[in-house]
């Protein structure tokens, strides 16, 4: 960091932007108090935190971070949140008193005898929310707090945030990404680049900087803007033309793809009691990118592990090029190279001290020997666009970004014919997230199979040729994404579909001739042409 | 196969008698117990201890099933005593006894663990702490760093089960990477473990800082002037609870 300087009014909302590697971490942990600056000085209320008494600083500033695992202290709830004032030193039931104003704050009182352990990603982060607000702070600065959950999780965490915004609760909210639901809530935006501020202003003029600045425009902006600056009346527009535009549109005909997986009647279950799979039939075709949605628990990562016989098969059948899926002996090792599994955050399963070895990892194992494990090393890398200046590098010495990457060569270094990749988009910027998708697409015009688990429906849409839904284990439809949208809608509340997709069932309810759309571009030329 | 399915003492709220127990009285209770276990000699003093055992887990409402589940990675432990017991006794003679001692030795050991292991069943994790922390307090006049110890010991208990679950994944992905981590000799077997135990140490560290950040930022200052929502309070139960395994304990001493 290098002569960074700004300010946060008391009752403000702001979000400090930055990339991943822009120093944002290091302002969280100066900001919260917990690393003094080499510097310059922070200063809360006028005075410099360095000579305030830890007790007083920490009852003012409240931190919640990315990881509600990393926060949470106790087995139950009410013991977690009780830990704050526990250290305020309070008299027991005063500290009761904060913890159920605290739990109620975040809507979990229903919850407040429950073990952490049985919670969602989502409730354990208001878990870590209320064990902020019970230390009764008057500022919280959260450090990219909703990165880790699904969108319910997240819209949750945004609502109750907007009340104590509103009951008068500074907010500082580090991210490296603004998302469409809390953008009217930000009253202003501070970018930071390289260990500097770059950018400090309101949050409505950001928005006209943000494609320069290197962010992504959430498309409901861009949808709010363009109707600011068209009127368009949608009752009575004449859409009747526009539905013949998307119906003949099919990007990646079904016919001529061979099926790759074939999975039929496939039953899984961990004990006696919970089905994870019941009675699955998918066919999943060659050369083709599968999209897998469906909300946590739905068995979306239980049906993949089967997919490279991690999990065996308890009851049902799958086929691969027509054979059964081998389950054990030298078949299944032969079967772990064609079939390559890239786990969620795959940058945590390096272990090697140069790129090089851990690209060489997957080939040896398969059996690799010389030039071929060469071609193999140089293949995985060239996959995800790095150069082999990047052999002799230490992993962990590397951007999160870049390990991402690495790990992702690492699985492809064997010349997999179907790769699959749970949630391969999770934690990364804007940018790493187009590379990515940039690269599983060419990867899929290359003839490969691609089956990804996304919670990002946009992606889902925009980047698959097919979705297959998943709920409680069971299969709701497995078609082209052009299919897939009532189904969506049907499965998920509004404040989770995509922005274009929203707007345009809300023009739906006023004109019945509006199509369902997913894509901005031909949303915008739904317009054009009336 | 996986490690996932190994609870390894994770705590199982139930609200039963038991877990309302003072830590102080579980952990008293508990020494008591062990150490009259340790010099059984006979199987009627094993069966009596099987049968209190029987009493404890009713009573505290978890079911036999998570018990032996908990209680997994202990019959590991339990079948090597008993080969290492048996193949002793090929070398010195006498198998028919040594056969009884093997035996004898592995039920020992699996009931004095079953016991162990129900205090982190019926017991939070903090609140454990707490009870070692008070119990633990006399030895701070010597320098020991009681709270210290105590803290660490629960925190270890909370993150037992999520370091497992990581190390399930990283196992699953390196095998999805073609690794064969049950095949060859020893040697081999050991060194197809690196590419599981590295990572899993990084993320051990990484959890590590990240813990003891997010326990400063809400105020962890150590144990000095610490209050507590439910303050350790010794009511007529706890009184109870340590007579019952005292007097259990001291009739075999009598006998």
């Amino acid at each position: 960091m290098k002569d960074v300087s700004f300010f946060v009014r008391k009752g403000e909302r702001i979000a400090i932007l930055g990339h991943n590697g822009s120093g944002k971490s290091t302002l969280v942990k100066i900001l919260g108090g917990l690393v003094e600056p080499d510097e310059g000085s922070c200063l809360v209320e006028g005075v410099d935190m360095q000579n305030m008494e830890f007790r007083d600083l920490r009852g003012k500033l409240g931190m919640v971070f990315q990881d509600p695992e990393n926060q949470i202290v106790a087995a139950m709830v009410e013991d977690d949140v009780a830990f704050a004032p526990e250290n305020q030193g309070l008299p027991s039931d005063e500290i009761q008193q904060r913890v159920d104003s605290a739990l109620a704050r975040v809507n979990m009182t229903h919850k407040q005898d429950s073990s952490v352990e049985a919670l969602s990603g989502g409730e354990k982060q208001r878990v870590a929310l209320a064990g902020a607000l019970a230390a009764k702070v008057e500022c919280l600065i959260l450090d990219e707090a909703t990165a880790m959950l699904d969108p319910k999780g997240r819209m949750d965490i945004e609502k109750t945030l907007r009340e104590i915004h509103g009951e008068g609760m500074t907010i500082i909210q580090v991210t490296h990404q603004i998302e469409a639901e809390n953008f009217d809530d930000i009253e202003r935006v501070i970018v930071l680049s390289k260990g500097g501020v770059i950018w400090n202003g309101e949050t409505s003029e950001f928005w006209s900087k943000a494609e320069e600045l290197g962010f992504n425009v959430p498309d409901e902006f861009k949808i709010k803007k363009f109707f600011a600056d068209s009127k368009v009346d949608f009752a009575t527009a004449d859409f009747s033309h526009v539905k013949s535009m998307f119906s003949s549109e099919l990007r990646h005909e079904d016919a001529g793809h061979e099926v790759k997986f074939s999975v039929e009647g496939l039953s899984f279950r961990y004990d006696e009691k919970n089905f994870a799979l019941r009675n699955l039939d998918v066919k999943i075709y060659a050369g083709q990118w599968l999209s897998i949605i469906g909300r946590t628990g739905s068995g979306k990562s239980t049906f993949v592990q089967h997919l490279n016989a991690l999990y065996k098969i308890q009851s049902g059948d799958i086929f691969f090029d027509g054979q059964s899926l081998p389950q054990k002996g030298n078949e299944l090792y032969g079967l772990r190279q064609r079939v390559g599994l890239v786990f969620q955050h795959p940058e945590d399963q390096l272990f090697s001290a140069t790129v090089k070895e851990e690209l060489s990892f997957a080939p040896k194992n398969a059996g690799f020997k010389g030039a071929d494990l060469d071609n193999a090393v140089s293949y995985g890398l060239e996959c995800v666009g790095l150069n082999e200046s990047f052999f002799e590098r230490n992993p962990l010495a590397l951007s999160g970004g870049e390990r991402r990457l690495v790990a992702i060569a690492s699985v492809l270094a064997t010349r997999p014919e179907c790769v699959v990749l749970d949630e391969p988009l999770a934690g990364l910027d804007a940018s790493y997230q187009k590379k990515i998708l940039t690269m599983l697409g060419s990867l899929r015009d290359s003839g490969k199979t691609i089956i990804t688990i996304t919670h990002d429906i946009n992606v889902a849409l925009n980047c698959s040729d097919r979705i297959l839904i998943l709920r409680n284990g069971g299969k709701i439809t497995e078609c082209p994404p052009s299919e897939a949208i009532e189904e969506i809608m049907n499965i998920l509340e509004p404040e989770a579909w995509p922005d274009v997709l929203r707007a345009s069932a809300e023009i739906r309810k006023l004109n019945k001739d509006f199509p369902l759309l997913y894509n901005y571009q031909d949303f915008i030329k739904c317009f054009s042409q009336t | 196969m996986f490690l996932s399915n190994v609870s390894f003492g994770q705590y199982v709220p139930t609200g039963s008698v038991i877990h309302k127990l003072d830590p102080r009285a579980k952990l008293f209770s508990l020494l008591v117990i062990v150490s009259a276990i340790f010099p059984a000699r006979d199987f009627f003093q094993l069966a009596f201890w099987v049968a209190a055992l029987a009493v404890l887990v009713r009573l505290s409402k978890i079911s036999w099933r998570v018990l032996l589940k908990a209680a997994q990675p202990v019959f590991f432990l339990v079948a090597f005593t008993f080969i290492f017991n048996l193949a002793a006794a090929y070398f010195t003679g006498d198998f028919a006894q040594a056969t009884y001692r093997a035996f004898f030795t592995s039920i020992r050991l699996i009931v004095l663990m079953m016991f162990a292991i129900m205090l982190p069943l019926t017991t939070a994790p903090l609140e454990l702490a707490d009870g070692l922390d008070s119990l633990f307090r006399p030895f701070e006049r010597i320098g020991f760093p009681a709270h210290e110890c105590s803290m660490m010991i629960g925190m270890a208990l909370r993150f037992i089960p999520l370091l497992m679950h990581e190390a399930d994944k990283i196992m699953k992905a390196q095998l999805s990477r073609g690794a064969k981590l049950d095949q060859g000799n020893l040697f081999q077997r050991v060194m197809a473990f690196f590419p599981v135990l590295i990572p899993l140490f990084i993320i051990i560290f990484r959890r590590a800082d990240e813990i003891a950040v997010a326990m400063e930022a809400r105020g962890y200052d150590g144990g000095e002037g610490r209050t507590r929502r439910k303050p350790l309070i010794w009511s007529l139960n706890d009184t109870k609870a340590i007579v019952i395994a005292a007097l259990a304990a001291g009739v075999f001493f009598v006998i």
